[in-house]
């Protein structure tokens, strides 16, 4: 046993040994509906008793932006440092998980030493139940509803509907003015594949918020369908 | 023998080793090579999918590597925050309807971008077999399926 628990030990002391030492890896932002930008900072100290050069660091997503302070690279024991990332966050929505790796010297390219995850909740402000309708081709041509729900702190109008093929028909149900709706959508032709892009106009006052869009398709059941059904 | 002497003589020994592994082997392999014992569940290699025009191809870099050397009838569909996603959304929803085969792929082996846009395609929900290539855009272009390129030996 005391040999395990040495050998585990000496092996644990090189990985501390081989790295930086972060007391977070995983920063959690709940983002506001209006914000553009926000940020992590994720601290760092060299608590080895050898320099560490950090060799690359990066983002795996362009709207995340990543820098080191100062730009410094090399960190003397027991040096400390920051890693900061502002995520843009441009046409996101819902929870979005970004990783930014670390390569150390000595680290192979494929492998960084560090991955730290900055997790952004992003208000979904107009929430679409479900985003897409599917028919069966051949199959019963029933009507179908997308539960339109607001989310947001004040009232979101739906203004108007556009519906890009003529093979659907809509109708859309007021169930509380500014807080939901019943966007009902009916094929008129079940023979012939067609799908229909809908979009949903509001008078919501945050521009990436405004229009939603949601799909209705009449389509060939794909084979793990088919096998689903009884 | 001095140093100078000894390190000639390494030297003269490596490159004769060299020079002979190049004779007898060949010329080291510059193309990528898909190992498929390395796919993860949702990967594919290239030569592992048909030159068929129902496959559908989307391009997760960016705009302007797309127009530059993208596939030709390929989609772009990328992360930047200035796209327009509505927009890939809806051009993707077209190709899929007709065509429910999906290949993503991105710059280069190592990027996540193909598997994150390969998410956002199949939370559509339109039944479509999203799949993304190993080896990304350097696979197609040693293969001669992108723009101005050659197929490698």
């Amino acid at each position: 046993m005391k040999r395990i628990l040495c050998i585990w030990l000496s092996l644990l002391a090189c990985s501390y040994a081989a790295g930086l030492s972060f007391p977070e890896v995983l920063k959690e932002i709940h983002a506001p509906a209006d914000a553009k930008t926000v940020a992590a900072e994720f601290t760092f100290s060299n608590k080895t008793d050898k320099p560490i050069t950090v060799r690359e660091y990066n983002s795996t997503c362009s709207c995340m932006a990543v820098k080191i302070s100062e730009n410094k690279l090399r960190y003397a024991p027991g040096e400390t440092g920051t890693i900061r990332a502002e995520f843009d966050m441009g046409n996101f929505s819902g929870d979005v998980d970004k990783v930014i790796a670390l390569w150390l010297d000595g680290d192979p390219a494929e492998k960084p030493s560090v991955s730290l995850t900055v997790r952004v909740h992003i208000p979904v402000l107009i929430q679409l139940e479900p985003k897409t309708l599917k028919w069966d081709l051949g199959g019963q041509a029933d009507s179908q509803t997308i539960r339109i729900q607001m989310n947001h702190s004040k009232p979101i109008k739906i203004t108007a509907t556009h519906c890009s093929s003529k093979a659907f028909a809509q109708e859309l149900k007021t169930v509380e003015e500014g807080k939901s709706y019943d966007l009902v959508v009916t094929p008129l032709d079940i023979k012939t594949p067609g799908l229909a892009i809908i979009r949903i106009e509001t008078d919501c006052d945050l521009d990436k918020h405004r229009i939603q869009q949601a799909f209705a398709v009449v389509r060939k059941p794909t084979a793990a369908e088919a096998a689903a059904k009884p | 023998m001095n140093a100078l002497a000894e390190l000639a003589l390494v030297s003269v020994v490596a490159l004769g080793a060299a020079g002979a592994t190049y004779l007898i082997a060949g010329p080291p392999t510059r193309t990528f090579q898909c190992d498929p014992a390395l796919l993860k569940p949702d990967e594919l290699c290239l030569e592992s999918v048909p030159d068929s025009p129902d496959i559908v191809w989307v391009d997760a870099r960016s705009r302007a590597d797309w127009k530059k050397n993208g596939m030709t009838g390929s989609l772009l569909w990328n992360l930047d925050p200035t796209e327009d996603m509505q927009a890939f959304e809806a051009a993707a929803a077209e190709r899929i309807a007709v065509s429910p085969q999906v290949i993503v792929y991105c710059g280069d082996e190592n990027c996540g971008l193909s598997r994150q846009v390969a998410d956002r395609i199949r939370a559509l929900d339109l039944g479509a077999e999203v799949r993304v290539l190993h080896g990304g855009w350097r696979a197609l272009k040693d293969a001669g399926r992108v723009k101005d390129s050659n197929p490698k030996p």
